[in-house]
């Protein structure tokens, strides 16, 4: 079956442990013109609340912005979820944030984000989870599969810690498996 | 009346009580009122027919699909822009007029009234603080907060100190600490200078006679669609002195035309001293 970058609106990355060189090298491979929308929802060291962009924006060959509420999901852009607010997509192509409580230990929550994905774009989603030590993640992929987005989960062979792809597998049989640099090459081939 | 689902909900909601939550971004307001039936293992039509008769229920409810986070100098870098570049030129004004919309549970209004008192002018702000949820504006009065919930109070309140003014007083001037009762209470003489007053910006109008110098709105609007943004904000625009500040959360902008009416400064938009006539 051939995957046609038409019939997708965005992609949603989320990832823990681990994610964050993962999504970094795949930043640097991804093509200057790719153009879907990459949403990015990342669990991130609670002192660490700055310098993330900065450093991705270092590597990526797409410029990389964390999203104000209710800005408008533009093709070309890498958005990553701001720290110690959940990221939520709408129904009208915008973000929204929210202050409410943490999930899965977690603010902001991948469930959260990807869910929300899921609900707006419906199939014309495609679902990334990464290596994680949390299943935060896990069910947000589900909604993804059970709208008949594009599902894929990192090898777990390729996961510094696999506790998020798993609980993501335990759940459904996703479209596929990858390594992160198969992720890249699938991302890069979409026509 | 159409199909019952989330947003006939809100519709019925609205009707049944006063509150009104139609113009919320769907996709949030949706997802909590669906958990809401999850907890409560009941369906829509169920939740409508208790809307309809216990208006206790629905006050409630309401707690659960509101979000009231807040906390004791929540965005540190916030505070210090506050106090280095807007609340030392405030001081020289004869009073200070500052609203805090959307207080929740107080934390933000005793920070700000913290800074305004280490800059020795406590005696001239006029604080009024509004929520729509009487509950937690009742705590926000009362100024007390578990300390086993917010034992690092102390902490941040030094973390930020030490970039403002290591010299300034201590924690312990402004909280008394009674671990037996788990208690850190806000001392009287900062705790009874706010006026507490039940509010809806999407509902009512602006109650108050006085223009403001300071507006905190942080992480309420967040919740609004673009439109009752726009109508929130135009409200308090009718509301600020000229050169007032709006004070948002840190993520959060100005869409719209009231993009224009207000310049941004580091974390602070202020209002434009640009005067538009208008002829009728």
């Amino acid at each position: 079956m051939t995957v046609s970058i038409n019939d997708y609106k965005a992609i949603v990355i989320g990832g823990s442990a681990g994610s964050f060189s993962v999504v970094s090298k795949m930043l640097a491979k991804i093509k200057p013109d790719f153009k879907l929308p990459i949403i990015i929802c990342m669990h991130r060291l609670k002192h660490v609340r700055s310098g993330l962009v900065d450093s991705l924006n270092i590597k990526s060959n797409i410029p990389v912005v964390e999203p104000f509420d209710k800005d408008k999901i533009e093709p070309g852009k890498v958005y990553i979820a701001p720290s110690n607010y959940h990221l939520f997509i709408e129904f009208d192509n915008t973000f929204s944030l929210s202050t409410e409580g943490v999930h899965n230990h977690s603010r902001p929550a991948i469930d959260y984000t990807l869910s929300s994905a899921a609900t707006s774009f419906r199939g014309k989603l495609i679902g990334i989870i990464l290596t994680g030590a949390n299943k935060d993640g896990a069910q947000g992929m589900k909604q993804i599969h059970t709208k008949n987005g594009y599902t894929i989960v990192q090898d777990p062979k390729t996961c510094d810690i696999v506790t998020m792809p798993k609980a993501t597998l335990d759940l459904f049989t996703p479209k596929a498996i990858m390594s992160p640099d198969e992720i890249t090459n699938f991302l890069n081939n979409l026509e | 009346m159409e199909k019952l689902n989330f947003k006939t909900y809100l519709e019925e909601l609205k009707k049944y009580s006063r509150y009104n939550f139609c113009g919320y971004s769907e996709n949030s307001i949706y997802r909590r009122l669906e958990k809401v039936l999850t907890d409560k293992r009941i369906s829509l039509e169920e939740l409508l027919d208790i809307t309809k008769k216990d208006q206790k229920f629905v006050d409630n409810l309401v707690d659960e699909i509101t979000v009231n986070t807040t906390d004791l100098f929540r965005d540190p870098d916030t505070w210090v822009y506050l106090y280095n570049h807007l609340y030392k030129k405030l001081i020289s004004k004869d009073t200070i007029n500052v609203w805090h919309a959307g207080c929740s549970t107080g934390q933000e209004v005793y920070s700000s009234l913290i800074l305004f008192n280490e800059l020795g002018v406590l005696d001239k702000v006029n604080v009024i603080a509004t929520d729509l949820n009487s509950k937690v504006l009742k705590a926000a009065q009362n100024g007390e907060y578990s300390y086993k919930i917010n034992k690092l109070y102390s902490k941040s309140y030094k973390d930020l100190f030490d970039r403002i003014n290591p010299d300034g007083n201590d924690f312990s001037h402004y909280f008394d600490v009674d671990i037996d009762n788990d208690l850190i209470k806000v001392k009287d003489f900062l705790r009874k200078v706010p006026k507490y007053k039940r509010h809806d910006l999407v509902e009512e109008d602006i109650p108050f006679y006085q223009k403001f110098d300071v507006i905190f709105c942080r992480n309420v609007m967040i919740y609004f669609d673009g439109d009752l943004q726009l109508n929130v904000v135009r409200k308090f625009f009718d509301k600020m002195n000229g050169g007032a500040s709006l004070i948002l959360g840190s993520h959060e902008s100005l869409h719209g035309f009231f993009k224009t009416r207000f310049t941004k400064k580091g974390l602070v938009y202020t209002k434009t001293n640009t005067f538009h006539y208008k002829y009728k």
